[in-house]
């Protein structure tokens, strides 16, 4: 992870009586007025989830119900390789990867953004409704109800419906304790329900064909929602990524952030807006699969260093999940197709009750 | 003096309640999501009316009224007793996994081959029994006792965790998927009077526990060494409750699906209406389950005619929203 280190004060030990020096663990590249703080570890982090996340995609590329040689597919990818595999790789797997990484990718993100936010473990926007609010409104306008709005901007109404409900309902409460969670699983319930019942109105082969969706699947991926979530990735990134320093101070107190001055509550609507939108626009391409933004955070925090929130590194460990999520359940069952949100369930689900039964009580970061 | 004016207002809530229970019952009888209307349907109850009409009401009709009252008594009961074990207002069987539980023991044993009704609410209520001391072990082992909030949390991953198994197990067997897929979601639409006949020798048996345990309950409201020194043993009432909570969720699971927020819900109300003593607030759990599963199944019916609506989306339309209201209050009552 990379600090921009100006005039304002350093949260971090300063080894000696040098005021430039840097702590330690890191590097201080300068030129100019200007100079970087590149943690060690926090790089090497990022560096090794690259590298993870490019031997998946080649794996995914390679493995399906027809398996091609590494060679195969890099052919293929250069565009000499013989028809079939060309076909396989340029016009199946790819897009469909291309799905998998973006879509892994901005759950975590908003995963990691939420959970700093409210500070809270457990605050990611599948566990507190915004997934499946996203998910029901966008139900609505794929079975005719969306007002003619398409399934990305009904996802996009959807998730900030969910969210202002979740977090109207405990205004006073704070967002940092289990309550917090619980109104969110309640909220969540609530529009679980309008899923159902909206699919539960159209024709059976509507909602046979919907229902992988609902459940999170990356068979569908409407071509729509997919430019949607690339835009939205591509400018949701880079403003995660200049967040970055207001991000590690809303782990404090909120007089403390103030006082090492942060604009707390103009960063605090960037941060939000930023998660709720990635979030909806990941739903409106592959379905609910929230687990991805539980998991894609804690393996970013496991590999990098605490000295700031991995924004980054987050959003590589929620590609590298989802592409393996993905291929998991493509070959499992092969001919069958496992939808990827069952996948990470089944995967996250452990995971999350660890998080809760844990001897000492860390569930809440 | 002062029991016997409590008395008295129980008995004034018990006779509203059966009043309206009743109306509910007539209800369901006269509304379908067919063409059989309500006017066809009174002159059936009245005594004539033609022979369709006699078959929608009396059979289908008729049957599910029953099917649903049994569910509704099991789930409301259930609830109150699970809340009153673990001294939790938030205990519920949806929400703990004790339903998910069940259900991912049906699929098992339908992916296994077995089909025979009879043998399926045996193996639900043995996968509610394990759901069960499941989470309350953990929460046990755990001290998660003590806070209600994180106790409804890790039941709730338990209970997604199952779920997606079950998903997982139904993709293995399109046999078995498509017997169940109507099951899963919780609803009492075709519903036999033999299915009925399968649960209720267990049901019988868990009112006989139930009313031995009400007292010991009680007492263990004011906690372990009070109840202990009035007399009674808290951990074997507490088994013994497990067991019935089992024993009726397991029932009203392999007859009607996994249905949730019932047993928040119902006990809540009956709590609101009753007091805190148990004794008096499962007789109006046993009135109020019924009730508001009927309601909520007759309204499953109309709202989507002719097709329906699966019966738990409405008790989770209805339930969440109590569900955040509990938790909104500052200070959580402990039980």
């Amino acid at each position: 992870m990379t600090l921009l280190v100006q005039s304002s004060p350093r949260l971090d030990r300063v080894e000696t009586e040098d005021a430039v020096a840097s702590p330690r663990g890191t590097r201080r590249l300068a030129w100019g007025g200007f100079s970087v703080l590149l943690d060690r570890r926090s790089l090497a982090a990022n560096l090794l989830l690259l590298v993870l996340v490019l031997a998946a995609s080649l794996a995914y590329l390679c493995f399906g119900e027809r398996t091609l040689s590494p060679a195969e597919v890099l052919a293929a990818l250069h565009g000499t390789g013989d028809g079939l595999s060309t076909f396989l790789v340029s016009a199946l797997r790819l897009p469909r990867l291309g799905a998998a990484l973006a879509t892994g990718a901005a759950f975590a993100l908003a995963g990691c953004l939420m959970q700093t936010l409210a500070a809270n473990r457990l605050a990611t926007p599948g566990i507190i409704g915004i997934d499946n609010g996203a998910t029901a409104f966008a139900v609505a306008s794929v079975v005719g109800l969306g007002f003619g709005l398409a399934p990305p901007a009904m996802a996009l109404a959807g998730a900030a419906t969910a969210t202002t409900l979740t977090f109207g309902l405990v205004l006073g409460g704070g967002t940092r304790g289990y309550r917090f969670i619980v109104a969110g699983i309640g909220v969540g319930a609530v529009f679980g329900a309008i899923t159902n019942l909206l699919l539960a109105r159209v024709a059976i082969d509507v909602a046979n064909a919907a229902y992988p969706w609902t459940v999170g699947s990356l068979s569908a991926r409407p071509e729509g929602a997919v430019w949607a979530l690339t835009i939205g990735l591509a400018l949701g990134l880079p403003a995660a990524l200049a967040l970055g320093r207001s991000l590690s101070l809303m782990g404090f107190s909120v007089s403390v952030a103030r006082s090492l001055g942060s604009r707390l509550g103009r960063r605090r609507a960037q941060v939000l807006i930023t998660s709720v939108a990635l979030t909806a626009l990941a739903v409106a391409v592959a379905g609910p699969v929230g687990m991805v933004g539980l998991l894609g955070p804690e393996l970013a925090r496991h590999l990098a260093s605490r000295r700031s929130v991995p924004v980054l590194a987050s959003a590589l460990a929620g590609a590298l999940i989802m592409v393996l999520a993905d291929l998991v359940g493509r070959l499992m069952l092969s001919p069958l197709e496992i939808p990827v949100g069952i996948v990470t369930a089944v995967v996250g689900g452990p995971w999350l009750l660890w998080i809760l039964i844990r001897p000492r009580s860390q569930g809440v970061a | 003096m002062i029991a016997s004016a409590a008395h008295r207002r129980l008995a004034g809530q018990g006779m509203t309640l059966a009043g309206l229970l009743l109306l509910a019952c007539l209800a369901s009888l006269l509304w379908g999501a067919g063409d059989v209307g309500a006017e066809r349907a009174l002159a059936v109850l009245m005594g004539h009316g033609d022979d369709e009409a006699r078959f929608v009401v009396g059979t289908l009709r008729g049957s599910r009224t029953l099917v649903g009252l049994a569910v509704g008594m099991a789930l409301g009961v259930a609830g109150a007793l699970l809340q009153a074990v673990s001294r939790n207002p938030l205990a519920e069987p949806g929400l703990l996994g004790v339903s998910a539980g069940s259900a991912f023991a049906v699929a098992i044993a339908l992916l296994l081959g077995t089909s025979a009704a009879t043998l399926r609410v045996g193996v639900a209520q043995l996968g509610a029994l394990l759901g069960c001391l499941c989470v309350l072990g953990v929460a046990r082992f755990r001290g998660l006792g003590h806070d209600p909030v994180r106790l409804v949390l890790a039941g709730a991953a338990f209970s997604g965790l199952l779920a997606a198994l079950t998903t997982l197990l139904l993709l293995f067997d399109q046999r078995a998927a498509d017997e169940i897929r109507f099951w899963v979601v919780g609803s009492l639409s075709g519903r036999q009077l033999a299915d009925l006949l399968a649960i209720l020798p267990s049901f019988a048996v868990a009112a006989a526990i139930t009313l031995l345990i009400a007292r010991p309950l009680a007492a263990l409201a004011l906690g372990e060494r009070l109840a202990a020194g009035l007399g009674h043993h808290p951990g074997r009432v507490r088994l013994l409750a497990i067991l019935v909570v089992a024993l009726l969720v397991g029932g009203a699971t392999a007859i009607a699906g996994p249905i949730a927020f019932v047993g928040l819900v119902v006990p809540f109300a009956a709590r609101a209406l009753a007091g805190p003593d148990i004794r008096r607030s499962l007789w109006l759990c046993l009135l109020l389950g019924p009730l508001m599963v009927l309601v909520a199944d007759v309204i499953s019916r109309r709202v989507v005619a002719p097709s329906e609506l699966p019966l738990g989306v409405l008790t989770a339309l209805c339930g969440a929203p109590v569900l955040v209201a509990v938790v909104r209050r500052r200070r959580l009552p402990m039980l």
